[in-house]
């Protein structure tokens, strides 16, 4: 079987920082990957290189994505071929409607596989039933793009988006930090209500908190650029009781 | 001030001053306001507070009116050349500065009495002179050009409600037909609402026909105490077009404007904006939106003076400046003496959307009192990349995320239209223009 995501030696620098050292990783499709390690290890600009975030120069290596070179394709490609990111900090945008923005990205998505454009009342009913799972309130929708919502509001509101536009690929950048137990709760279960045979993802994670609501196949921790150890879910444990040094002063 | 401009405009006002009535107010008021226009001339790039506006382009234009007359307009301009009326407005419509009844279906303004300024008779007075008002640093000298050549106009009167049978919102629709070389459009409005009366204003202009017209638009507005006004500047003209509008309003005891200008067409268009609040308690909101594209350019110059205690403003301004565009706001604040308790607050913004665009906006205060609260921000920036990001990665494509930011940029100004039908008809017409009307009903 060939890999969903395929990240063969990706390096990359920002502001010609080397922030990526050659790292390589397969993600199958059913698959859940927890990507852990320590602050500064490169978790997040391994998340926003794969969405195509401006600002990042890559210098080696390449990923696959469905066959695709991921790394030619234009953010909004990306995300229409079915890449979804689930930012860390989700950016207000007063004056842009939550509701018109989930519509227009379902449509993009709509567009790209030949559909036509969603008709507005099953679009509402989508929604509707989506923000229940994710204990949204119908507020929520004439209001701006994560316009005064709290951290927990705006992590919600990104697994509701994911919910809608039923992505392939998810990369989740710290989705879990800054969530209180009952908001980890939620997030979780709309993650977990995606899995499937066909769809993978990808957990950026501090804690392992996380990963006992959303038991991953595979754990990798990052250090410096690449991926230092791999394991199963029994990995993450182990690095809550012994801490990244251990990982650090194996590898070294 | 003797240019070959202005001898030009007085020449063209000898001839055209034979074809109107020499007797009575309105051709006293005429006479007056050539006599000041002489005497000031027109401004020049060399003022401050016209330094952006496109006043080179007066050396090619004809002064005197295009027409004088509503059968010679009508000709040009056919009901359906106009967009459908807004909602629950009764309508008047004028061609090139003249009262069209022909495109004005028959309405019911209720408790506003809408007069013909053309048809008043001569032994009643004008409304308003705003030319014999004190001219505060000069800035209506456009508003005297449109005196000396205006010959018709709406004059509006309205009575405080009784017995809850208000006015019905009214819109003025100044249709531009003619070219800019053949003559002028002079729109003029005079408006006056009664102790505690209030009324929805919207003022319109566009172009039909010929999109290279010459307006000079004079509004001048008169509110008695505890008066309340929503009015609504829309301004779509023809991309050649050249636009001069003056704006005055002086507000009694109480009163309360609304402003919201929405100025998106001409080539060039200036517009000048005098607001008095004269009564203690009187209070301003203004919020204006200006946009530019190509080689278009958009200058605004508002002064507001607080001259009683306890009066208020808020101003806002959003530019955006595409293309070769320049757009510009100057917000003037004056505090006289005897304000105290004033309370303004200016929010300029401007959003740069092309690399050889331009924008100025400039917040300006001068108090002369203790005891007030002044605020101004004033910033110019370009999209946010961020916010572009996010919507890139949610599958948007380039040209609508930007599209939708500018919107979301001009919302504050956008938000503040509290008449439904002409908020949705404003939000289908601005570059953002996509918001989902449909989704948005069902919500």
């Amino acid at each position: 079987m060939t890999a969903m995501l395929s990240i063969r030696n990706l390096s990359a620098t920002v502001d010609g920082k080397q922030i990526l050292k050659g790292l390589t990783l397969e993600v199958g499709a059913g698959q859940v990957h927890a990507i852990m390690g320590p602050n500064g290890s490169g978790k997040s600009t391994l998340a926003h290189v794969l969405a195509g975030r401006p600002g990042y120069e890559i210098t080696s290596g390449t990923v696959t994505y469905q066959g695709q070179d991921l790394l030619a394709l234009a953010p909004e490609e990306r995300a229409r071929a079915g890449v979804f990111l689930g930012f860390q900090y989700p950016v207000e945008i007063p004056g842009v409607n939550n509701v018109y923005l989930l519509k227009a990205a379902l449509n993009a998505v709509r567009k790209q596989h030949g559909l036509a454009e969603v008709d507005a009342f099953e679009f509402l009913t989508l929604v509707r039933d989506k923000m229940k799972l994710m204990r949204i309130e119908d507020s929520f929708l004439s209001r701006g793009v994560n316009e005064g919502f709290s951290g927990g509001e705006k992590k919600r509101n990104e697994i509701l988006q994911m919910l809608v536009l039923e992505p392939k690929l998810a990369i989740l950048d710290e989705t879990d930090s800054g969530l209180d137990i009952d908001a980890l709760k939620v997030v979780a279960a709309g993650v977990n209500s995606l899995r499937s045979p066909e769809r993978a993802c990808v957990l950026v994670t501090h804690y392992q908190r996380l990963l006992e609501y959303v038991v991953p196949d595979f754990v990798h921790v990052l250090i410096d650029g690449r991926i230092a150890k791999s394991g199963d879910r029994t990995l993450a444990l182990e690095l809550e009781k012994r801490g990244y040094d251990w990982v650090s002063g194996e590898a070294a | 001030m003797s240019t070959p401009l202005t001898a030009r405009i007085i020449e063209e006002y000898a001839s055209a001053a034979r074809a109107l009535p020499s007797a009575g107010a309105a051709a006293d008021r005429r006479r007056a306001a050539i006599k000041a226009l002489t005497a000031q001339g027109l401004p020049t790039s060399r003022d401050e507070n016209w330094k952006y506006a496109s006043l080179r382009a007066l050396e090619r234009l004809r002064f005197a009116p295009a027409s004088s007359s509503a059968t010679a307009t009508t000709a040009r301009v056919q009901p359906a050349d106009l967009p459908a009326a807004v909602r629950g407005c009764a309508r008047y419509v004028f061609v090139d500065g003249v009262f069209a009844p022909a495109l004005s279906p028959r309405t019911d303004s209720g408790a506003a009495i809408v007069t013909q300024i053309a048809a008043v008779s001569a032994a009643q007075p004008p409304l308003a002179t705003a030319a014999s008002a004190d001219q505060h640093s000069g800035d209506e000298r456009f508003l005297a050009l449109n005196e000396a050549f205006a010959t018709d106009g709406a004059a509006i009167r309205v009575a405080a409600a009784t017995g809850g049978a208000g006015a019905v919102p009214i819109e003025l629709l100044f249709v531009a037909s003619a070219d800019g070389q053949a003559g002028a459009s002079y729109p003029r409005v005079e408006l006056h609402l009664d102790a505690g009366a209030s009324l929805t204003l919207i003022e319109r202009h566009l172009s039909v026909g010929s999109d290279n017209s010459f307006v000079n638009s004079a509004v001048t507005v008169e509110l008695a105490r505890g008066a309340t006004l929503h009015h609504y500047r829309l301004q779509e003209l023809g991309a050649r077009a050249i636009l001069f509008d003056t704006l005055t309003a002086a507000l009694a005891q109480d009163a309360s404007c609304h402003l919201h200008g929405i100025s998106t067409g001409a080539q060039a268009a200036r517009s000048t904006i005098r607001v008095r609040l004269a009564g203690e308690g009187a209070k301003l909101a203004m919020a204006i939106a200006g946009l530019g594209d190509r080689q278009q350019v958009n200058d605004t110059f508002a002064l507001v003076e607080h001259l009683a205690p306890r009066t208020r403003t808020t101003q806002t301004f959003r530019g955006i400046a595409a293309g070769r565009a320049r757009v510009a706001f100057n917000g003037k604040i004056v505090v006289a003496k005897n304000a105290a308790g004033t309370d303004s607050q200016q929010s300029l913004r401007g959003l740069l959307a092309g690399a050889e665009a331009e924008i100025d906006v400039r917040p300006q205060l001068e108090i002369y009192t203790d005891e007030v609260r002044c605020s101004h921000g004033a910033t110019v920036g370009k999209l946010d990349d961020d916010m572009l990001f996010y919507l890139l990665a949610r599958g948007l494509d380039r040209d609508t995320a930007q599209r939708l930011l500018k919107w979301a940029f001009l919302a504050d100004v956008v938000a503040k239209i509290t008449l439904p039908a002409l908020r949705r008809d404003i939000e289908a017409r601005l570059p953002g223009a996509l918001q989902d009307v449909t989704l948005r009903e069902l919500l």
